[in-house]
This record gives C-alpha cells, sequence and structure tokens, in this order.
C-alpha cells in the first residue's frame, strides 16, 4: 500500500510538472495535438501507479517523451504556417453574411443543430444576429455579431470614460498578500491603518474575508462578518 | 519562465538519453554475466561426476549471487515480472544440485541459458522491439 501511495505522489508531482512547462493552453484551448498529448499522458500516469512490478520510470520516460515531442511540434508550428495548419488544421468559416456554408459544416462533420448549440452558448440564438461565425482549430466557434444587433460601445456616443483599471487583491481570507503590496504601491502598515480608520480601532487584517485597491484609489473592502464597503480616492499613505 | 522551460527540455533530453545508455549497459551486463555463469556451471558439470561437488556448489552460488545483485538493478529499468522466471529457475537448479538430480539440473540449466539468451529480445534498444 505505501508503496502505491508513494508512486502516485511521485507520478503526481512528475505530471504536474510536466504540464507546468508545457504551458497554461494546456488547460484551456487546446490543439488537437494538445488534447492527443493529455489523452495519453493521464492514461499513461495510471499504469505505474497501480501496477507494482512495473518500474516508475516506465511511466516517467514516455512522460518525458512526449513533453520533448510537444516542445519540437510546438516549435515546428511557431516555425512554420504550412507545418501549423498541418497539425492544428486552420479556422473556418461556417456562417457569412451570404448564409451558412453547408460545404465547410459537412468537412467539419458538423450538424446545424451544434452550430445552434455553440451560437447560444455565445448568446445568440438567431441566425440574423450572425454576420461571421468562425470554427476556430480548438473547437470553439467565434462569432462576430451583425453591427445592427451589436451592443452600443462608449465610442458610439462619443462618451469619454476614465481608462479601466485592474483592482489588485491585497488581502484575502485574512491574510495580506504580499506580493501584490508592491504592484498596488501600498505598504502593511497602510492596510492595517485603513482598517483602523474605516472600520474600528480593533479591526484586524485577520478578519478581512477580500479587500482590494486599485490605480484610481478604489478600495473595495468586506470583513469576514459583514457586507462588503466601496472607499473612492483612498490616498496610498500609511 | 521562457528560458527555464528550455534548460528543462534540454535537460529532460540529456535524462532521457542517459536512461536508454544506462537500461542498455545494465541489461547487457547482467545478461552476459549470467550467460557467462552458465557456461561455467555447465562446463563443471560435465568435469565432475557428483552434482555436490563443492566447485560446482561454488558456481551456482555465483550464479544466484550475480543474479540477485543484478535482477535488484534492472528492477528499476525492467518491469520485475519479466524477469523473475531465472530467479526461480536458480531456485530449482540448487534443488536438483543438492538431490544430484543430474536430468533435471541439466534441463534448468538449459531454462536459464535460454532465458538469458531470450531477454535480450525485451532488454535495450532493438527494432523487434520497436516495431
Amino acid at each position: 500500500m505505501l508503496t502505491i501511495i508513494l508512486r502516485s505522489i511521485i507520478i503526481y508531482i512528475v505530471v504536474l510538472f510536466l504540464f507546468r512547462i508545457m504551458g497554461k493552453r494546456q488547460l484551456g484551448q487546446m490543439q488537437p495535438f494538445e488534447l492527443v498529448l493529455t489523452l495519453i499522458i493521464a492514461d499513461l500516469a495510471t499504469i505505474p501507479m497501480a501496477e507494482i512490478g512495473v518500474p516508475v520510470l516506465h511511466g516517467i520516460i514516455p512522460l518525458l517523451t512526449l513533453v520533448i515531442l510537444h516542445f519540437i511540434l510546438t516549435l515546428l508550428c511557431r516555425i512554420s504556417a504550412k507545418f501549423s495548419m498541418l497539425v492544428s488544421g486552420k479556422p473556418v468559416i461556417i456562417i457569412n453574411p451570404k448564409g451558412i456554408d453547408y460545404k465547410s459544416l459537412k468537412k467539419l462533420n458538423i450538424s446545424i443543430d451544434d452550430v445552434f448549440e455553440a451560437m447560444r452558448g455565445l448568446g445568440y440564438f438567431s441566425l440574423d444576429q450572425v454576420e461571421y461565425a468562425i470554427m476556430e482549430t480548438n473547437g470553439k466557434l467565434s462569432v462576430l455579431s451583425k453591427s445592427s444587433v451589436s451592443p452600443v460601445t462608449n465610442e458610439n456616443l462619443k462618451i469619454h470614460v476614465a481608462p479601466s483599471v485592474v483592482p489588485i487583491n491585497i488581502v484575502s481570507e485574512g491574510r495580506i498578500m504580499k506580493d501584490n503590496l508592491k504592484e498596488a504601491h501600498v505598504s502593511e502598515e497602510f492596510i492595517i491603518d485603513f482598517l483602523h480608520k474605516k472600520i474600528s480601532n480593533k479591526a484586524k487584517v485577520k478578519d478581512v474575508l477580500v479587500m482590494t485597491i486599485d490605480k484610481n484609489g478604489l478600495v473595495y473592502l468586506q470583513m469576514m462578518k459583514g457586507e462588503s464597503q466601496i472607499f473612492k480616492n483612498v490616498r496610498r499613505v500609511a | 519562465m521562457k528560458i527555464f522551460s528550455r534548460v528543462v527540455i534540454f535537460l529532460i533530453f540529456l535524462l532521457l538519453i542517459f536512461f536508454c545508455v544506462l537500461e542498455d549497459a545494465l541489461s547487457s551486463s547482467a545478461l552476459q554475466d549470467l550467460q557467462n555463469d552458465c557456461a561455467r556451471i555447465e562446463q563443471l558439470s560435465l568435469e565432475k561426476d557428483n552434482l555436490r561437488d563443492i566447485g560446482l556448489t561454488l558456481a551456482v552460488d555465483t550464479l544466484e549471487y550475480n543474479w540477485t545483485a543484478n535482477e535488484s538493478n534492472l528492477c528499476y529499468l525492467v518491469n520485475h515480472k519479466s524477469i523473475q522466471e531465472v530467479g526461480v529457475e536458480i531456485s530449482k537448479l540448487k534443488v536438483y544440485q543438492s538431490e544430484n538430480d543430474v536430468k533435471e539440473f541439466k534441463a534448468s540449466l538449459e531454462a536459464v541459458k535460454f532465458y538469458a539468451h531470450s531477454y535480450r529480445h525485451f532488454m535495450g534498444a532493438n527494432l523487434h522491439n520497436v516495431i
């Protein structure tokens, strides 16, 4: 039993490490060859875990070989567009202003119902809302809506708005996110002082559920007990 | 991160080469030892009338000792179940020797020699294994 536990830990660490060096794309939008790789890795990893007679290396070596292969394929795809097209295919327009391209649908081996399902997933329930629909190489549908049904933007209305800023999480579940403090240009003293001033003198960091701050000085704060509060134009000094 | 990944990929590549060479070297040496030990036992069994002879006993003990040492190293690289027959056959060999059963002793020795030859087909790199 102990052997199986130790083997499982080793394989788990190796697989986790391999997925990290293969890049984050593995976890999300996978190309066909990446999907194949993921399926094989999942299968290979289980063999030495359960079979004690099989050396752990018999599981690890194919995994390492696949990583090398993946690296070479990715490199070749980056160098040559033709090779990339050969391995991953190319995006196909399945709806154009003239309507559905039935030939493309047949080539992709997908039905009209599949197209409708993918469209509904993107929030388009009618074909007349869609100008173009493109089937991407990772199997996802991208839709360009007709300008008549596109949402109105600030640019359309010629309204000037402040640039969007990303709020930085500085406290999460009672812990100060030290790595984010520098990015947010605040110190630990600032957080403690802010809590004392805005909440109470007895307020502590460990009682904070979440606290974020953005470039414009907008602070979002929620204590473990209580509702969220928003503070505008906060000066970042302790 | 990009440089780190490339360095890791390169190290993995070197590691794979190292394991391939190690497997080939270990398996070749282990099987060669096994064949040499078997040849020595065969030679001694032809020379001696009694299988309980001290020289022959020592040769069989050497065979067992060498194989046990090599087997434990090979287990890191080869499926343990695939190579366990030799150990079983050596145990039988020792029993037949203590009983002075020449016929069974020779049969058992032939079996060990056969395994030493046939294991070469699945250990190390060769076209048969690949295909």
